[in-house]
């Protein structure tokens, strides 16, 4: 380009000059400024509205600074308006992967306010519910992290296969596929419909051959390995001290799990291991997801062999004023301790309502995963927590 | 099951090292707000309670005060504590930050700081973090989006519980300008009569 074109496009000569020292500094390494870099927030590896602004020497990154609150929508401060039956649509949205964690676990702290016992009929659907979710959910989890990391759709799909057949069995009970609004204070909205149970008997009895199918595909996989082996790693002590949870906690070492330490909705009746990791790196991520799979399954199992009869719901009253007190109900959601704390002044509606984002905590490590590795690294740091930018933002 | 602490257990753990920073009122600890870090530092240390992970940090605003919560587990002996700061100062309300004791504060106390303007001091990094700089007020505080008359934002009450509210008012609902076609209360068969004769 000549220096007339530059003045009829209004470059200065200087600036040239400037983006080639930039070019020679990136390049050589030496002297360099720190480039700033945003991804997102419209990028297909952030997974939502996210935006992480990096800043690059080289290749490496020197810090990881996220910008959250695209997908702000204010649920606290609406759920202080409205009854506590009405807020149980919100939480659907408030983590839309996994919906039916999120109204089990705000159900619960309702339920502890107004001192509410479910029925066990109702105890076995939520479970039932609850490990359906985490399937579906871990299938999109570990579909995107490999999709991340460079195997373009096919694991990705083959994955979505098996979350669609979730889906459709909480459209046959409850008639939504993401935003069930299924359970209910003191219970769940519906019965099981008669052609759910022979649906999950066949769903069951095919996940093992699909689960052996991924694992052979991708178990092995070396790209997988040289992209994810001790990539993002985190110390055990440092993942407690960032208050981590579920699997990117559990890759760690650290055996923590609320259905094991603090049962709820019967989780003591079942018998399933808790899948640790070793290295704490990405790629445990992923094998304590894949290993929770199988556990889910095989709760799922013990669920539809031992599911009592009765009621699926309990008496409880449609305009309900809990006494003034306090609760705090916490599940292990797919994406680790998701809890809600509800404050009642006596009201229709929650005085406060709170939610505790799995999410939005596990972040907090973010940036001492991703310092010092590679760009294309941080993608698959920030893919392997598994977020959700409803509940980081909510 | 994850127990509850005994908060009275908490309280002589907490006044061993901070004399006088801890009270137990009606089953809750509360510990004051200036010794905070010191206070939860001596939780977190000491071998009884061993609250080494920090499950949930969040503020209530009480109108008069504002409340910082805290939810203290320990993951080895299985036990969780919950912890009060009462913050009265609602000009500029300000608590120590415990980001130097847990990690996982950060980014809590910057949603506190963001929806309910209570500074954490000591933080690193206190910006506010789903509202934009210079976003007017503090959504979480009571007195935002309060309408005049009320006491407070919030729902007063159940709709079929006050005369005000209930629905339908007598005359709150607008009619409609009348149309030809609508059924007409009388004589609509005059009208019909009419039309059919002129037609």
């Amino acid at each position: 380009m000549t220096t007339a074109d530059d003045a009829r496009l209004g470059i200065q000569e200087d600036s040239h000059l400037a983006m080639q020292g930039t070019i020679e500094a990136l390049t050589t390494g030496d002297g360099s400024e720190p480039v700033v870099v945003n991804l997102g927030p419209q990028h297909p590896s952030t997974h939502g509205v996210f935006r992480l602004k990096v800043t690059l020497d080289g290749e490496i990154v020197q810090d990881a600074e996220m910008r959250i609150g695209y997908l702000h929508r204010s649920m606290e401060k609406l759920a202080e308006e409205r009854t506590y039956t009405q807020n149980i649509p919100f939480t659907d949205r408030i983590d839309y992967l996994a919906a039916m964690s999120n109204n089990l676990a705000y159900c619960l702290a309702a339920e502890e306010l107004l001192g509410i016992k479910v029925p066990p009929r109702a105890q076995a659907i939520r479970v039932m519910f609850a490990e359906l979710q985490r399937v579906a959910s871990h299938a999109m989890a570990n579909g995107t992290f490999i999709n991340d990391c460079g195997a373009w759709h096919t694991p990705l799909f083959y994955m979505f296969r098996d979350r669609e057949r979730v889906l459709d069995m909480f459209e046959m009970t409850c008639g939504a596929r993401l935003t069930t609004n299924y359970m209910r204070i003191g219970g769940v909205a519906f019965d099981l419909p008669d052609e759910l149970l022979p649906t999950l008997e066949s769903f069951l009895a095919d996940m093992p051959d699909r689960i052996a199918d991924y694992e052979a595909l991708l178990m092995e996989n070396e790209i997988l390995h040289a992209r994810a082996r001790g990539v993002g790693v985190i110390s055990p002590e440092m993942a407690i001290n960032s208050s981590l949870s579920g699997p990117v906690l559990r890759a760690t070492g650290v055996p923590w799990d609320l259905r094991k330490a603090n049962p709820y909705c019967g989780y003591e009746n079942y018998e399933f291991d808790v899948p640790v990791g070793e290295q704490g790196d990405c790629f445990d991520r992923f094998l304590v997801r894949m290993a929770e799979v199988k556990q889910s399954l095989k709760i799922l199992r013990q669920v539809i062999d031992n599911l009592p009869d009765g009621p699926w719901l309990a008496d409880v009253p449609l305009h309900a004023r809990p006494e003034p007190g306090e609760a705090y109900a916490r599940v292990e959601s797919p994406r680790g301790e998701l809890g809600f704390y509800l404050v009642s002044d006596g009201g229709p509606a929650p005085y406060r309502f709170h939610c505790r984002p799995p999410s939005l905590i596990n972040l907090t490590a973010l940036k001492e995963m991703s310092i010092g590795g590679t760009l294309a690294d941080a993608i698959v740091t920030l893919g392997s927590i598994d977020i959700v930018v409803g509940e980081i933002d909510r | 099951m994850t127990a509850n602490y005994d908060v009275t257990a908490a309280m002589e753990i907490v006044n061993a090292s901070a004399p006088g920073a801890a009270c137990v009122d009606d089953g809750i600890l509360f510990l004051e707000p200036e010794r905070l870090v010191e206070s939860v530092q001596s939780l977190r240390d000491s071998e009884e309670s061993d609250l080494v992970f920090l499950s949930n940090l969040t503020a209530v605003d009480q109108e008069l005060h504002f409340e910082v919560v805290y939810h203290l587990q320990s993951l080895d002996l299985n036990h969780i504590l919950q912890i009060k700061a009462r913050v009265t100062d609602r000009e500029d309300p300000a608590v120590p930050s415990l980001t130097g004791l847990y990690q996982g504060a950060h980014l809590q106390e910057r949603e506190v700081y963001d929806l309910f303007g209570i500074r954490f001091e000591g933080h690193p990094d206190l910006r506010r973090m789903f509202l934009w700089d210079g976003f007017p007020g503090y959504p979480l505080r009571k007195d935002f989006l309060q309408m005049p008359g009320q006491v407070r934002a919030g729902l007063p009450g159940f709709p079929h519980e006050s005369e005000e509210n209930a629905w339908p008012v007598p005359g709150s609902v607008p009619q409609r300008p009348m149309h030809p076609n609508d059924p007409q209360p009388e004589g609509d068969l005059v009208v019909a009569e009419e039309s059919e004769e002129s037609s």
